[in-house]
């Protein structure tokens, strides 16, 4: 673009607008690395920790669970960066940075409300569940990526299921809930942005 | 009775810096220059006349030892773009009828 001393006609405005819109449609940040991160680190957690527990019968079997504040840590340091590097915010990486956040505040909570209520543990993955299903299904349904939404919607169904189920089996269902719903639409999201980039 | 069209917006670049505006939350001088081609002289120029009329903020800060120049809408930018538009499809609906 030139100087601006052209003169625009109503009909080359209006081209213009819609063009320069139409730019900033790539616009939205690669989230794919805090969603391989999440479903990696809670894959392996759920997976050692049925291991642990039921076959070795580790009685600090828990202890797998240590990993998710390094999981924070590493998550925090990444978005950070990120942010450095990016050169443009649109409202949709706004409302994603939101929803993860109360996400993020939401599993906090109910990590408070499992130590303070010993029987809670019964139903945790339950809740667990349910978050990455509202987590991955509205992310999904904005960035306009289905996988992240079918997996979503799998795993509202796979919280409902998990209640009649043990804790230890829960772990089970946790670890598939997670493979659905984060590691799968996770890669899948990373080969659209890596294509995108070409 | 046609509204005249804000001569602020009515330029190709100042123009193009608020429609990129508009879609997006906020952006870097780096990103605006690079989305419309133009150098970073004028951009430069441009920013600041809208600026100056109140219709975009603009923040500059250090990031890793180097400026940063991020620019945003204004409600009153955001205001004087959709008056912009308004007033264009008048124009328009006018050439038609």
């Amino acid at each position: 673009m030139e100087t601006d001393e052209k003169e625009l006609s109503p009909q080359e405005s209006l081209v213009l607008i819609q063009t320069m819109i139409s730019k900033t449609k790539g616009a939205v940040a690669d989230d794919s690395f805090h969603f391989l991160l999440w479903g990696w680190l809670v894959f392996i957690c759920c997976l050692s920790s049925y291991i642990l527990k039921t076959i070795v019968h580790y009685p600090n079997h828990f202890y797998v669970w240590l990993l998710m504040p390094v999981g924070g840590v590493v998550s925090a340091v990444y978005g950070a960066r990120q942010k450095k590097t990016r050169t443009v915010k649109s409202f949709l990486d706004e409302s994603l940075d939101y929803l993860w956040i109360a996400i993020g505040c939401s599993f906090l909570v109910l990590i408070i409300v499992n130590i303070l209520n010993a029987q809670s543990w019964q139903t945790a993955f339950t809740y667990y569940i349910l978050l990455y299903a509202i987590g991955t299904f509205v992310s999904g349904s904005l960035l306009r990526f289905k996988p992240l939404i079918i997996g979503g919607l799998i795993n509202f169904g796979l919280a409902a299921i998990s209640a009649r189920f043990s804790y230890d089996n829960q772990l089970l269902i946790g670890s598939l809930a997670i493979l659905i719903s984060y590691i799968i639409p996770g890669h899948l999201l990373r080969r659209k942005y890596q294509k995108q980039k070409l | 009775m046609f509204k005249e069209l804000d001569p602020i917006l009515h330029s190709q670049l100042r123009l193009a810096v608020m429609s990129l505006l508009i879609a997006v939350k906020e952006a870097e001088f780096t990103y605006i220059r690079e989305k419309t081609n133009a150098t970073a002289g004028n951009l430069s120029v441009q920013v600041q006349k809208l600026k100056e009329a109140g219709y975009i903020e603009v923040t500059k800060q250090f990031k890793d030892n180097y400026p940063q120049t991020t620019c945003k809408l204004t409600p009153h930018g955001i205001e004087a773009f959709e008056a912009y538009v308004k007033a264009l499809q008048q124009y328009l609906q006018a050439g038609q009828s």
